[in-house]
């Protein structure tokens, strides 16, 4: 294990240099390479959170083949036992994310059934609200669960960190990420210049720099001189030249070109200590098929953008924590339009080097129609507050989750331990 | 001190002023700030004077001058001009009320919005049955067409739109193939009078109309071509007819602002706005509340009496759904012993034939409410009135949530206004912060409104924001006092509580000045404004708004945006800036165009050198000399510039200024938007390349991020 992080450190240094191909490394490069070093020293991972926004079914993804009840309630929706994946005797996966069973079978990949929020709001924007803030029920709170995260993080210990530490893929920085540490929104890694692609862009570049650098603003010419920063960490990552390594073939579709974004910035060592993107098309109430249909190609796409990621960071892959999460499931029954309306708990998967997967965590509460929260859909067994806590406390190294989930009481005797200690 | 010395020594100082201006206008506010340490008073030495004050009081109290504003509130008196735009009824706005004839939308009623262009869950009930077609012809033929598209998108499992765009019946892709005799067909409408082509398209039945959908597309701006905007919204409802509501809400808000004469009236209702926010995506019929909410809540009382804006939003559908209180049900009710669902879904049940019918309506029956929903009550008085630690506690949420039980909305898929419904109203008597509300119905509601608005704690609160937007990120109590007792004494009037702050020495203080970094919303409509831009389509600084992160109606949690710089000034937000920037001043942002060349002529005449026409920018941008920096940089750039690389265009790609995007950050709507994005026509190129570069550096610049 520690043979490892020799490894990596050396390779990091290697690879912080051969960016720039000088002998001088610019300071911005230096201390990239030095958040990662003291990071490294600390926890040396990354997080990656994946919101699946629309309520995906999770009782189509990780299948409860051995639930009679679950054959009864979805006559025409349900994938058949002969058909799933199979985990472990009662579980099985869609056949649509073929690309997680071997991460399954190879111990990298975990499950978390019956997962989700306390609340029982069944209208998206609520549950999406709640989540990403991490406070159920709680609407004024104005930031997001891993912003706050981030600020948990051996605050005392005051770590030199980028402009890309809380990262997010899209136009917009999310509610996830939202609050008083400064996180960034990157679209499109190729566009993230000033002056865009004119041929006049140097020069512009230039003379903001010499504006911003010299304000006599404080305000404005710190946040110049990270902008700057940023923006030459950026084009030193060199990104029209990417090429995902080890054979990984992203789909063409906006998550997975997400997906290939991220992976490209976690390698070119700017920093980045935690990443959000989505994926929507979700909310199956109609038609939503079964080994086939509207659902199932979703689920490929999200599958194979997250395994082809997973190549492709190889070696580094050992660092990471990759979760998913989504607002709430779908009912239990399917309904009269060959779909599933708003229901409760949800399935997570939790990826990483660090894992211990191979096992569907959490309690099953069953799908009778006793059993069914207001006898409709799968009650919560796990708050989703406690897979994601585990991962912020053991990734990113964030101690006090009161301040990442305020009023959550969560207590790391009681995580699920998907993640070892320490 | 006599009033003669004080009148000499204001005069020595305001020449200084003048002389350092020009010299380094930044050193001397720092020298501002060096007096103003340990003085409680405010003498005239850290009073701004002359045109500092009115550039001042038009960065605060307006979205930033326009060429030729200072010298036009010169020439008026400052005094005077604020006097005039607490009466916005008195202002000639003609101009801009031609530009929002283009959103015809605007003028409906919520109820005649939701006919016309009906909700994605509207089109469903009318596919399965649980609605008429409506008897208009026009509009009988959009409700066939649409009914019969979302039909074959159900047929043909055309995967689900996102939420919160539940709609977009007429698949908008263009990877369709041409029908047998499209060509010919869209050929032959072209040839048509537009009333006659647009009369011919609601005539042609769906089937045909699906054919045609490529060549429509490709042919789109010729369709559209010579018809009324009514005619034009007409036939966008074909396609999307959610999207004409939100579209014109959108566009019209920022043209109001970018246009309007009447500056204070536009700035107060974004306060308001804001202040009682509403998240556009909350649901399918919430672009429709807000047209109604903008138009006939907010605006109307933005200068008025605090309490009947109150009242109004209270009132509002917009909030009474935002806020969830129209699905709050006393426990103790006679709704609650019923069962919660209500007697219109009890009518669509008897409707309901078909399997797909009956499931909606179960649906329907499934959200009914159940009981009390105490969200409306808490924001009520944590962010609308009281303020965050106002003094009331969990119980006064629950009482209170009670008093409003029954204010709820009538037929909310079909955009009904308020109604007070009896038998969802808690019975009993409520105490609310100590007080006895005696069960009076929907009386009470008015009571605890009326508590709520002439409490000091609320005079306090909202006074407080209003010093944070208007005069600085942390104001001095002493001015947030005597506005909050401006507020008590006039019974909440605004144009006092305004006149106070504007009369206060705060207000006008040297460390006032230029000590509020722009939001985005106020950085890009008043890039707008300096510019003098022509807004054909405000789709793509929509987009900007977005991908700043303040995206118009955008604002998810109640608390609305906040207007302290620590928000916004931020890494990639930065670079966004300077590439708006940068586009803006080349003309380069589709739909929003401008030229230099024509503002230097209208200005100061033929500039004789590139110097000079730099300096006659600063003026038209800045109002003011740029710092030496931002002046050396944007010279330097000039010089070494060649002609080619300052007309190498900054094109706004829908990567660089991605569209408004419907709930997630990537996927479908995002490509939707490219795709609007890409109708939209591209501008000329600039008329003077090199002013246009000098223009974006100076927009872009330091010097235009503060107001």
């Amino acid at each position: 294990m520690s043979g490892i992080r020799v490894t990596r450190r050396a390779f990091m240094r290697g690879g912080a240099m051969a960016l720039v191909g000088t002998s001088a490394v610019p300071t911005f490069l230096q201390r990239a390479v030095l958040a990662e070093q003291t990071n490294a020293a600390a926890t040396g991972r990354r997080l990656v959170v994946i919101f699946q926004r629309g309520a995906v079914d999770g009782l189509s993804m990780v299948v409860p083949y051995k639930e009679s009840s679950y054959y009864q309630m979805r006559t025409s929706i349900a994938i058949q036992q002969q058909e799933v994946l199979e985990l472990n005797g009662f579980f099985g996966l869609h056949p649509s994310l073929a690309a997680f069973k071997p991460l399954y079978d190879q111990g990298h990949l975990a499950i978390v059934h019956a997962a989700g929020s306390p609340s029982i709001s069944r209208s998206h924007f609520d549950a999406q609200d709640f989540m990403e803030s991490g406070t159920p029920d709680v609407k004024a709170t104005t930031d997001g669960w891993l912003n706050r995260a981030l600020q948990a993080e051996d605050l005392a210990a005051k770590r030199q960190h980028t402009a890309f530490r809380a990262m997010a893929l899209g136009t917009q920085v999310p509610r996830t990420l939202q609050g008083t540490l400064p996180a960034i929104a990157v679209s499109s890694v190729a566009d993230f210049a000033v002056g865009g692609k004119s041929k006049a862009a140097p020069g512009l570049n230039d003379a903001f720099e010499a504006m911003y650098d010299e304000s006599s603003d404080s305000l404005l010419r710190g946040t110049g001189d990270e902008t700057f920063e940023a923006v030459k960490m950026m084009k030193a990552a060199n990104p029209a030249q990417y090429q995902p390594q080890n054979g990984a073939v992203y789909p063409t579709t906006a998550f997975g070109q997400s997906m290939k974004q991220i992976a490209q910035l976690l390698k070119a060592n700017l920093g980045v200590e935690a990443a959000f993107t989505d994926i929507g098309g979700w909310d199956t109430h109609q038609n939503q098929g079964n080994t086939r249909g509207q659902l199932a190609d979703r689920l490929k796409e999200f599958s194979d953008g997250i395994g082809a990621f997973w190549a492709d960071m190889g070696q580094d892959a050992e660092h990471i924590t990759l979760v998913t999460m989504s607002e709430f499931g779908r009912t239990a029954r399917q309904n009269g339009t060959g779909g599933t309306d708003h229901g409760h708990a949800n399935a997570m998967f939790v990826l990483g080097g660090h894992v211990k997967g191979g096992k569907v965590y959490g309690r099953w509460p069953g799908l009778a129609p006793e059993q069914l929260n207001e006898g409709r859909d799968l009650v919560v067994t796990t708050d989703f507050r406690a897979v994601l806590g585990e991962a912020a406390y053991r990734t990113l190294g964030a101690r006090n989750l009161e301040v990442v989930f305020p009023g959550g009481q969560l207590q790391p005797q009681r995580f699920l331990n998907i993640l070892p200690v320490g | 001190m006599g009033s003669g010395m004080t009148g000499i020594l204001r005069a020595a100082i305001a020449g200084v002023v003048c002389v350092q201006l020009v010299v380094q206008p930044l050193g001397l506010e720092a020298l501002g700030h060096k007096h103003m340490a340990g003085m409680t008073q405010a003498p005239a030495s850290t009073q701004l004077q002359g045109d500092e004050r009115i550039l001042h009081a038009l960065n605060r109290m307006s979205y930033g001058p326009r060429p030729g504003d200072v010298e036009a509130v010169r020439q008026m008196g400052l005094d005077k001009w604020f006097e005039l735009q607490l009466h916005p009824e008195k202002i000639d706005n003609s101009a801009l009320e031609a530009r929002l004839a283009q959103y015809p939308a605007l003028k409906l009623s919520e109820e005649r919005l939701a006919e016309k262009f009906p909700t994605g869950p509207m089109i469903r009930a009318m596919y399965n049955g649980l609605q008429p077609l409506p008897t208009d012809s026009a509009e009988r033929a959009i409700y066939t067409d649409v009914t019969y598209f979302y039909g074959e998108s159900q047929k043909h499992r055309v995967p689900a739109p996102k939420d919160g765009d539940g709609n977009g019946m007429m698949p908008a892709q263009d990877d369709s193939e041409d029908g047998p005799g499209a060509r010919e067909q869209v050929q032959a409408l072209l040839a048509l009078a537009p009333t006659e082509r647009l009369q011919r398209i609601l005539d042609t039945p769906p089937q045909q109309l699906l054919a045609m959908r490529k060549q429509m597309g490709v042919h789109r701006q010729q369709i559209v071509e010579g018809m009324t905007p009514e005619q034009r919204e007409t036939l966008e409802s074909l396609v999307n007819p959610r999207s004409v509501v939100v579209n014109d809400l959108l566009a019209a808000t920022l043209v109001r602002e970018i246009y309007s004469e009447t500056q204070v009236q536009e700035v107060m209702t974004d306060f308001w706005l804001n202040h009682f926010n509403i998240y556009i995506k909350k649901n399918e019929n919430t672009p429709y509340q807000l047209t109604a909410y903008e138009r006939d809540v907010i605006a109307p009382h933005a200068l008025g009496r605090f309490e009947d804006l109150l009242v109004a939003t209270a009132k509002s559908t917009a909030m009474m759904s935002y806020l969830d209180n129209w699905e709050s049900i006393g426990p103790d009710s006679m709704a609650a012993r019923n069962g919660g669902a209500g007697r219109y879904a009890q009518a669509m049940a008897e409707r309901a034939k078909t399997p797909e019918a009956k499931a909606q309506v179960q649906a329907i029956v499934a959200r009914a409410p159940k009981g009390l929903n105490e969200n409306y009550a808490r924001e009520l008085m944590e962010l609308h009135t009281l303020g965050v630690n106002g003094g009331y506690t969990q119980k006064d949420v629950t009482e209170v949530a009670k008093v409003f039980t029954g204010w709820t909305i009538e037929r909310p898929m079909k955009g009904g206004g308020f109604l007070f419904d009896e038998r969802r109203h808690e019975p009993g008597t409520k105490l609310v912060l100590g007080k006895t509300i005696a069960e009076h119905g929907q009386t009470e509601g008015y009571e605890v409104l009326h508590m709520l608005a002439t409490s000091p704690q609320t005079a306090k609160s909202i006074c407080r924001k209003l010093a944070v937007r208007f005069v600085s990120d942390t104001p001095p109590q002493a001015l947030v006092d005597r506005m909050a007792q401006s507020f008590l004494d006039s019974k909440g009037d605004m144009r006092e509580v305004l006149r106070t702050m504007w009369s206060s020495p705060e207000f006008w203080g040297k460390d006032a000045y230029r000590a509020k970094v722009k939001t985005p919303l106020e950085y890009v409509v008043s890039a707008a404004r300096a510019g003098q831009v022509d807004v054909k389509t405000p789709l793509p600084l929509v987009a900007t708004l977005e991908r700043l992160g303040m995206p118009l109606y955008g604002c998810m949690p109640p608390t609305g945006y906040y207007w302290r710089a620590s928000d916004w000034v931020s890494t990639s937000a930065l670079v966004t800036r300077m590439n708006f920037a940068l586009a803006l001043g080349a003309n380069a942002i589709p739909g929003v165009t401008t030229d230099w060349a024509v503002l230097l002529r209208e200005g100061s005449g033929e500039a004789a050198s590139q110097q000079q026409k730099e300096q006659q920018l600063e003026a038209l941008i800045l109002d003011r000399p740029a710092s030496d920096k931002t002046r050396a940089a944007v010279m330097q750039q000039a010089q070494t510039m060649t002609v080619a690389q300052a007309a190498s265009r900054f094109q706004i790609s829908p990567d660089t200024v991605p569209g408004m995007d419907n709930g997630g950050t990537a996927g479908k709507g995002q490509k939707r938007e490219q795709r609007a994005l890409q109708q939209i026509r591209p501008n000329a190129p600039p008329t003077d390349p090199q002013a246009s570069v000098m223009a974006g550096l100076l927009i872009g610049s330091p010097d235009f991020q503060r107001r």
